[in-house]
């Protein structure tokens, strides 16, 4: 998942985001109260949430964004998931019965179904009776994403992967309107032996597909919802998970509730070794999910959401960086005011890399490493650390985040690019002997042009004068900032990698040939070594020989320098003590089922905010 | 004795109307410390501007230089402390005016140059001209205003102008050229709607009969006899509205559509919103308090100019 820091605040959205954070503030006091009020008429437990972004629909096959991928996992589900507790991450069947078996060619996979799964109750079905889930709910859903007519920005997870795929996607595109597509066309490497087996055909091998199946776009679908609801479906999810729908005011908040006929699934018994003594298996084998009802509450920004938290209104908050010092003090640790209030801090690393990537196809920085190095060295990765996250990351000088398997501690030395403004200004003058004379004024392309960006830029603009380079700082908007990525057309830009899945092939192709822009390969880097590998790498199965070919992939690429690796992000939430059994995942989607509310102690908080008072 | 009385002459000097003026605005002792602000502020920006051309290297304009610890209050080191990356918040200051008081200039200069003529011509052709600029104005005055400004500078941003006609060549619209072109394009109604309502007033007039009856032209009537007797308008318009336009560049600024790799007002005021929950208040506080400080100053100057020169309009 490409990202760039803080692109909620284009400046485009500035002035609609300054009426429009004032309606939802209007609209969150109206609905906290509502919530409230509620929340202690009824015995049901409710989990409370909100988010600051829009919920762009519902519909797995073309759902793309955070917010609403959070939301649809509550209720839809794929064939497989990740352990809750578990660490390092690890898959498990969710709607398969087993992990597939893989033929010797690693081509085939051969996947059973869980047998009594029934899609939630809906008008869509006959006599509104949720049916059982079948293979062809899968193979039906895939197609769909793989019809032209339906436009899915998720076709890449399929893209020339599954025989007789790409063909039926041809075959779409012969068809004049959405309705003449036959999806009883048979795609060849989609087979179904019988309603409960699901055969994949590869074309290459794919270790990689079983996470891809547990990426919430490759939810089964049922035939009957797509027909019944047609374009509406992004806002009726008929799922088979643990929640259902119950009411979705646009732009206030969304209502799901307990999926009454949800199969017998039960919390997890094991976990790490500290999980038992934190209380985070006391709910061991007990039925999912543990509590009726989940309200997501949609704001636009930050500060209402954060008053919302701390009028314990919702349940867990991220820590917006203008609280940041409300909530943590000096030393890293909750301040009174969140040890005051019960709350509890906990922390994980994110899967994510940002840097500021070299244009490997610009005649200035392409071609002089000495140059690139000299970039790297010059910026203090602590400093940027400490002014724009408040510390929560770690800096970075390789691609591998160290949430990953195959993270190599000794990466710093390897990229010989740690901050040392001496050893810049050397690598400078050596610069300026290949380029065959002085430096030309670099540009460095920000993807966005609001204050936070233009901090970066600034602090990146003084890092680099201190070395002696020119560096001017281009801001623009994303989408004019994609454009100049895509056409290859910046130089220096500023960028960030969240790994959709854990393995480090998701951040390793980013470098690979085949990829250039408009490709993941921002850097339109190129090593014929490092592609001789990573083919080698992305069609091996697990094992540690491939990890010892990640780390070597990586290191040939960091000794080309295609980027300044800054930082891998550190998550830290705040949690209310009414909340149990909170494990952040960095991966899996539809937690909220784990969660355990402990409605006495919600109820006493109003109490203890007035004694606070 | 018969003494014949002796013939004295008097000879009594007239006072001109802009003589008559200025006499009026200098007897304005809060107008002249207004003025004197004003022309601080002027000073302030002619000498970054002289310093810029003259590749000097004066300290206190440097602004991208770190002269201490990040977020340090102000103090005898820091006279207005420094800001995240321990630059001095005073020497951003006072760059700041060179930003504002540059992108007001132009954006007044280029409203007047669109809105006087136009005007006049409406006024003084009236008919199917007049028509034309009273439906032009009338449709642009009808689109708010600031979101009038942030359409136009987002269309001109990143794009450049072909001035080969003039020997410049192209011209890339960036940063400040962008938003006094963006100011400047759309806010040239006001002094339109003004010339033309004072033309149409003098044309009646008898010097107008009189050079129409010499057979003057249009054009000559216009801009030797019609704007010269309207001018005073202008110069009030220009200082009453050299204040609203430096705070539209803040508001573009602070919206970060602005000047982006110097320091302004607004973007100052944007990037200090941040700091502010922190209690890194002196940021906010240096730029807000040098934009009270010009807007005040114009706004006096700007009242008094208007009661000098034209005392019928003096507000009682």
């Amino acid at each position: 998942m490409c990202y760039c820091r803080d692109t909620e605040s284009l400046t485009t959205r500035r002035t609609t985001a300054i009426l429009s954070g004032l309606l939802s503030f209007v609209l969150l006091i109206t609905s906290g109260c509502d919530l409230a009020s509620r929340q202690t008429d009824d015995n049901t437990t409710t989990i409370y949430g909100a988010y600051t972004a829009k919920v762009r629909g519902l519909d797995p096959g073309d759902i793309g964004d955070t917010t609403s991928s959070i939301i649809a996992s509550q209720m839809l589900e794929c064939l497989y998931q990740y352990h809750y507790l578990k660490r390092p991450y690890e898959l498990i069947p969710c709607l398969a019965e087993d992990m597939p078996t893989v033929s010797a060619d690693g081509l085939t996979y051969t996947i059973k179904i869980k047998k009594g799964v029934y899609f939630t109750d809906d008008v869509c079905f006959a006599d509104g009776k949720g049916r059982e889930l079948v293979a062809d709910d899968f193979v039906f859903a895939w197609k769909r994403i793989a019809d032209i007519k339906y436009l899915s920005k998720n076709w890449w997870i399929f893209d020339n992967r599954i025989v007789g795929l790409d063909e039926f996607r041809e075959y779409t595109k012969t068809c004049k309107r959405a309705a003449d597509v036959d999806y009883s066309k048979e795609v060849e490497g989609l087979q179904m032996p019988d309603k409960y087996t699901l055969v994949i055909k590869l074309k290459k091998p794919w270790p990689q597909i079983v996470y891809l199946l547990a990426h919430l776009p490759t939810a089964p679908i049922a035939k009957e919802a797509v027909e019944y609801y047609g374009k509406d479906i992004i806002n009726h999810p008929v799922g088979t998970g643990p929640y259902k729908l119950k009411r979705w005011h646009k732009g206030s908040y969304i209502e799901m509730v307990k999926n009454p006929s949800f199969r017998d699934e039960y919390y997890p018994s094991e976990g790490e070794e500290a999980d038992a003594e934190f209380g985070i298996l006391a709910d061991a084998g007990r039925k999912l999910p543990l509590n009726d009802r989940i309200i997501m509450v949609l704001v636009q920004e930050t500060p209402p959401l954060w008053f919302l938290f701390m009028q314990g209104k919702i349940d867990v908050s991220g820590i917006p960086k203008d609280n940041f010092a409300e909530a943590i003090d000096f030393r890293g640790g909750l301040t009174d005011t969140m040890k005051n209030r019960n709350i509890r801090l906990l922390t994980f690393r994110d899967p994510s890399t940002y840097w500021l990537g070299f244009n490997m196809e610009d005649e200035a920085v392409g071609k002089n490493l000495p140059l690139r190095k000299a970039i790297s060295c010059a910026v203090d990765r602590d400093k940027y650390i400490e002014l724009f996250t408040n510390n929560r990351a770690e800096a970075a000088y390789g691609i591998i985040p160290p949430l990953m398997k195959t993270y190599n501690p000794d990466i710093k030395n390897i990229s010989e690019t740690s901050y040392d403004p001496q050893k810049a200004i050397e690598l400078v003058k050596e610069a300026e002997k290949i380029h065959g004379g002085k430096l030309p004024r670099l540009r460095l392309s920000m993807p966005g042009t609001d204050a936070v960006f233009r901090q970066y830029g600034e602090f990146f603009k003084l890092c680099f004068s201190k070395v002696g380079l020119d560096v001017e700082i281009d801001y623009m908007d994303w989408p004019t900032f994609q454009n100049k990525i895509k056409t290859k057309s910046a130089q220096l830009f500023s960028l960030g990698w969240i790994a959709d899945y854990p393995d480090e092939e998701n951040f390793l192709q980013l470098f690979y040939s085949k990829n250039k822009s408009p490709g993941p390969n921002n850097f339109n880097y190129f090593n014929p070594e490092f592609d001789r590998l990573y083919e080698q790498i992305c069609v091996m199965g697990d094992s540690a020989e491939r990890d010892a070919l990640y780390r070597r992939a990586e290191k040939i690429a960091v000794k080309d320098c295609p980027a300044v690796f800054l930082s891998h992000g550190v998550a830290y939430i705040l949690v209310h003590d009414w909340v149990h059994n909170t494990r952040p995942h960095a991966f899996g989607y539809g937690l909220s089922q784990y969660r355990r509310v402990d409605t006495a102690k919600r109820a006493a908080y109003d109490e203890l905010l007035r004694s606070l008072k | 004795m018969n003494n014949a009385p002796e013939k004295i002459t008097v000879i009594i000097k007239g006072r001109s109307y802009w003589a008559d003026s200025m006499g009026r605005l200098r007897r304005r002792k809060l107008a002249m410390g207004a003025l004197a602000v004003i022309a601080a502020y002027l000073a302030i920006v002619l000498f970054i501007y002289a310093a810029q051309w003259t590749s000097l290297d004066i300290p206190i304009l440097n602004w991208g230089q770190k002269i201490g610890a990040e977020y340090q209050p102000p103090s005898r080191n820091a006279i207005f402390g420094t800001d995240f990356l321990g630059r001095s918040v005073f020497r951003k200051t006072l760059y700041g005016a060179r930003v504002s008081i540059t992108v007001a200039f132009w954006a007044s200069i280029i409203s007047l140059a669109i809105g006087v003529p136009l005007g006049a011509a409406a006024g003084y052709f009236r008919g199917f001209i007049d028509d034309v600029i009273v439906w032009l104005y009338t449709t642009l005055s009808s689109i708010p205003y600031i979101l009038l400004i942030l359409a136009f500078a987002l269309v001109l941003r990143e794009k450049s102008l072909n001035l080969k006609w003039l020997g410049v060549g192209k011209v890339e619209l960036s940063g400040i050229a962008t938003v006094y072109l963006a100011i400047g394009l759309t806010s040239w109604v006001d002094i339109c709607r003004l010339i033309r309502g004072e033309v149409m007033k003098h044309k009646e007039r008898d010097y107008i009969l009189a050079a129409q009856s010499y057979g003057c032209g249009s054009s000559r009537i216009i801009f030797r006899h019609l704007i010269p007797n309207v001018f005073h308008l202008i110069i009030i318009s220009f200082s009453l509205r050299f204040v609203s336009f430096i705070q539209a560049e803040v508001i573009l600024s602070f919206l970060g559509l602005g000047e982006k790799n110097n320091p302004s007002w607004g973007a100052m005021i944007d990037a200090a919103r941040l700091d502010l929950p922190k209690g890194y208040w002196w940021e906010m506080t240096a730029a807000t308090v040098a934009i009270f400080l010009i807007s005040l100053a114009l706004n006096v100057f700007g009242d008094a100019l208007r009661d000098s020169l034209d005392p019928k309009l003096k507000v009682q």
